[in-house]
């Protein structure tokens, strides 16, 4: 593949992540965040199942020697997706996504270092110390005058 | 709906980042063993079941308004993402590649989303406080995923 058609797939999948979360956050102002994230849900499935009947891909078996913990992400997705709904209306997209990526960076270091201990410690120290400044900046107001 | 700057949507937002890892952990549990479609088929229906037992359970009255049909197609974005995301993975990008660019994308349709008001949600002017702030973060995540935290 083309270097240039994957950088553009690859932007193309983070753009189409802000693209949902505003459409579902659009969805949610008139049905609320929850009922947003369930559309979002049962249309995915909808989706899913048509491409599933098209490609049949194997390793459908596979899922009977799946963890338990394999089964949570779907209902841990809809909390992920009525929150995001919720907030883009309320504080922003911009905002709403950075601070949902920070998340994710600095709960992904500490599941990393759990499941397969701490590698490259000084860099990801270094990454994590910039996220709280950044956050910090966010959070805190100007002082006002006036 | 009011704009809002209360700390605890904030600190809402940052948490809900560390259910985006917890559920990409799982969904790749659930890949390893049986496939990226099949993983993501099974996360889209046992949500829609939990999703459903939610609305049950909590009896929140749906808003009055009506929404455009549109809104309806958030869940198609986000199969195209699944799919897109997935084979970006196998080229020369590689899996920091893929990210580092998807939060590219991701941070610069939010910016571009919050300048015009896309999608009928309120325009909002990110303050320079903020966009410095957003950039430490990017910057930050750079060096996370330059680390190969990823296995």
């Amino acid at each position: 593949m083309s270097p240039i058609l994957a950088i553009a797939m690859a932007l193309g999948a983070g753009i189409l992540v802000g693209v949902s979360r505003a459409v579902n956050g659009r969805l949610s102002l008139s049905v609320g965040a929850l009922r947003a994230s369930l559309w979002n849900h049962v249309v995915g499935l909808g989706i899913l199942i048509v491409l599933a009947a098209i490609l049949r891909p194997e390793g459908m078996s596979g899922m009977k020697d799946a963890p338990a913990l394999a089964w949570l992400g779907g209902p841990v997705g809809v909390i992920f997706v009525a929150s995001g709904s919720f907030l883009i209306a309320r504080i922003g997209a911009a905002r709403t996504a950075i601070l949902v990526i920070a998340g994710q960076m600095i709960f992904g270091i500490a599941l990393d270092a759990v499941l397969f201990g701490a590698t490259g410690i000084a860099l990801k120290a270094l990454g994590a110390a910039a996220i709280i400044a950044g956050i910090w900046l966010i959070q805190s107001r100007p002082k006002t005058e006036v | 709906m009011p704009q809002s700057d209360r700390p605890a949507d904030l600190a809402m937002a940052f948490g809900s980042g560390g259910l985006l890892t917890l559920m990409i952990f799982f969904n790749a549990s659930m890949a390893a063993v049986s496939g990226a479609l099949w993983s993501s088929l099974a996360a889209h229906a046992t949500g829609s079941v939990a999703a459903i037992a939610l609305v049950m359970v909590l009896k929140r009255r749906p808003g009055t308004s009506r929404a455009p049909l549109w809104a309806y197609a958030g869940g198609l974005a986000g199969a195209v993402t699944v799919m897109l995301s997935s084979v970006a993975v196998n080229t020369m990008l590689a899996l920091s590649g893929t990210i580092a660019l998807g939060l590219l994308g991701q941070v610069g349709f939010s910016l571009a989303s919050d300048r015009w008001g896309l999608f009928g949600l309120p325009k909002r002017r990110n303050s320079a406080r903020e966009l410095a702030g957003g950039a430490l973060i990017l910057a930050g995540c750079g060096a996370i995923i330059l680390s190969g935290s990823n296995p």
